[in-house]
């Protein structure tokens, strides 16, 4: 699913990742720990095509994302979800417009959408709100939407940087189930975090990073 | 379909969120289109008043003092053929002693000791409708001059070449003047597109991590681009209209160009439309100069 091979980054001369090495195989739910500036967020910029790496080769689905041109990038995110932690939802348009935002980007019928966008909405628990302004959402509520819009084209692999960032400890609880649920139906997840209570509930496959080193790779028990 | 309901609701959000900078950027289209419309309208009427002068300019050939009919009708029909020319009319010897007489009938008297007319008979030669240009002239003079029952040809060469270099600089002039005109209306749509970009930023971001590709983020200003450029232009054609009647009025009682004002005509539908496509394509090209920039280096 995703494999990479001696990775090296740099940011302005500065070393973010260093000669990296992982594959990570389908449906696997991973966690990136480690403090910040370790190169968790590099990690994830480098998989979903924002970012090019100095050296080594990245393949998600066998296609190598190093050598991806510019103007199929777009159609690489297209395969999967990305859920940050400031959200980053349109504040002016409604809980439904935002998650049909990929469908439309897709170019899939109105009928389609509205399908699509109600399961997903269904899935995190936000369906009654559909109508709502993004503006007028709690914290808890705006990561929902944004875990809803994420999942809407069904990917193959959901990112998340520090979903759980600005949340509570009892949201962050409710996100994390969450993110259980959608890799229990298959889905790769893939999340930077350094909430140990995340770690503890996902009960995924952990890699630790420091300095932009891979310190320990420690599987999922049981 | 959706898509298209999309990128339009889109544009019309963004003008009216930007209600200050969009009306800036029509004013100042309308304004550039106005000052590059007001020489368009100079040009198509200095050049429709040249055309209707130019039908009085006439090439007058005289034909060899003795000449056999058959040669004379040969040296018409050479004449006739030629793409240059529009019209011929003969005027014999007789004739031209007839003009004299009605034109100067104080001076008739001259003539009455003379047994046959003195004025040479000539051929008279309307030029096509086309703008005359020198050289074309030239060679039509030449071509007759060589003719061999040719004896002389008179035209108003000063005349044609003046005729000729007044449309040669207004040619250039109109090309000068509106490539600086539209080099500045672009330059004010793309900061206004810029302006609309920048406030946007953080959406066009969301575009981008969820796989909008840039054309998909680009179409939305594109519609906007074209919107400012296009009401820029229906609005320069407004100002140009009005001014256009109030300078015809005004001009209407003036003894000096007075004579002209009904030779003056706004422009043709085709002309119109132009303006306002124009328009139209200088905003969607201020857009697109504008997001290329941007969006060049990102991934």
């Amino acid at each position: 699913m995703i494999q990479l091979f001696h990775v090296t980054k740099y940011y302005e001369g500065c070393l973010a990742l260093s000669d990296i090495s992982l594959r990570i195989e389908k449906g696997e739910c991973v966690l990136l720990t480690g403090p910040s500036g370790a190169g968790k967020t590099s990690l994830l910029k480098l998989i979903f095509g924002a970012e090019h790496p100095d050296d080594g080769q990245i393949l998600v689905q066998n296609r190598n994302i190093a050598r991806l041109r510019r103007a199929d990038i777009p159609y690489h995110r297209r395969t999967m979800g990305f859920v940050l932690q400031d959200f980053k939802l349109l504040p002016h348009r409604t809980v439904f417009e935002n998650v049909a935002l990929p469908l439309i980007i897709r170019g899939l019928s109105s009928f389609e959408s509205r399908r699509k966008v109600i399961e997903a909405l269904r899935a995190v628990g936000m369906e009654h709100k559909q109508t709502t302004h993004a503006s007028v959402l709690s914290a808890g509520e705006q990561q929902r939407v944004c875990i809803a819009r994420a999942i809407v084209n069904s990917p193959i692999i959901l990112l998340a940087d520090e979903p759980t960032g600005n949340l509570d400890p009892q949201l962050t609880t409710e996100i994390a189930e969450l993110f259980k649920a959608i890799n229990a139906r298959g889905t790769t997840v893939m999340m930077a975090t350094h909430n140990r209570q995340v770690v503890e509930q996902l009960n995924g496959r952990v890699l630790r990073l420091d300095c932009g080193h891979l310190l320990s790779d420690q599987r999922a028990y049981g | 379909m959706k898509r298209l309901w999309y990128f339009v609701r889109e544009a019309y959000m963004s003008l009216r969120t930007h209600q200050v900078s969009t009306v800036i950027g029509i004013i100042t289209t309308a304004f550039t289109l106005t000052s590059f419309g007001t020489f368009l309208l100079l040009y198509h009427n200095v050049h429709n008043l040249i055309g209707r002068v130019q039908t009085n300019i006439q090439i007058i050939v005289y034909p060899k003092d003795v000449i056999e009919p058959q040669q004379l009708q040969d040296l018409q029909k050479a004449i006739q053929d030629d793409p240059a020319i529009d019209s011929l009319t003969f005027i014999s010897k007789k004739d031209a002693l007839k003009d004299f007489k009605q034109q100067f009938p104080d001076e008739a008297y001259l003539l009455d000791g003379l047994g046959t007319s003195p004025f040479p008979a000539s051929l008279v030669l309307n030029l096509a409708k086309t703008i005359p240009s020198t050289d074309l002239v030239s060679n039509l003079v030449n071509r007759l001059q060589q003719n061999p029952n040719v004896e002389k040809v008179r035209y108003n060469r000063d005349w044609i070449e003046r005729l000729t270099l007044v449309i040669t600089y207004m040619e250039v002039g109109a090309l000068i003047v509106g490539g600086v005109l539209a080099l500045a209306s672009i330059t004010i749509i793309a900061n206004t597109v810029q302006l609309a970009f920048y406030t946007r930023q953080e959406e066009i971001e969301i575009l981008r991590l969820i796989g909008g590709t840039n054309l998909f983020i680009s179409i939305p200003y594109l519609i906007e681009g074209a919107v400012i450029g296009g009401l820029g232009g229906g609005m320069a054609l407004a100002l140009l209209r009005g001014g256009f009647e109030f300078f015809k009025h005004k001009t209407h009682t003036l003894s000096v160009i007075g004579g002209f004002s009904s030779v003056f005509e706004f422009f043709p539908f085709s002309l119109s439309l132009l303006l306002i496509t124009g328009g139209i394509l200088l905003g969607c090209l201020g857009t697109f100069t504008s997001m290329y920039g941007w969006m060049r280096f990102r991934l």
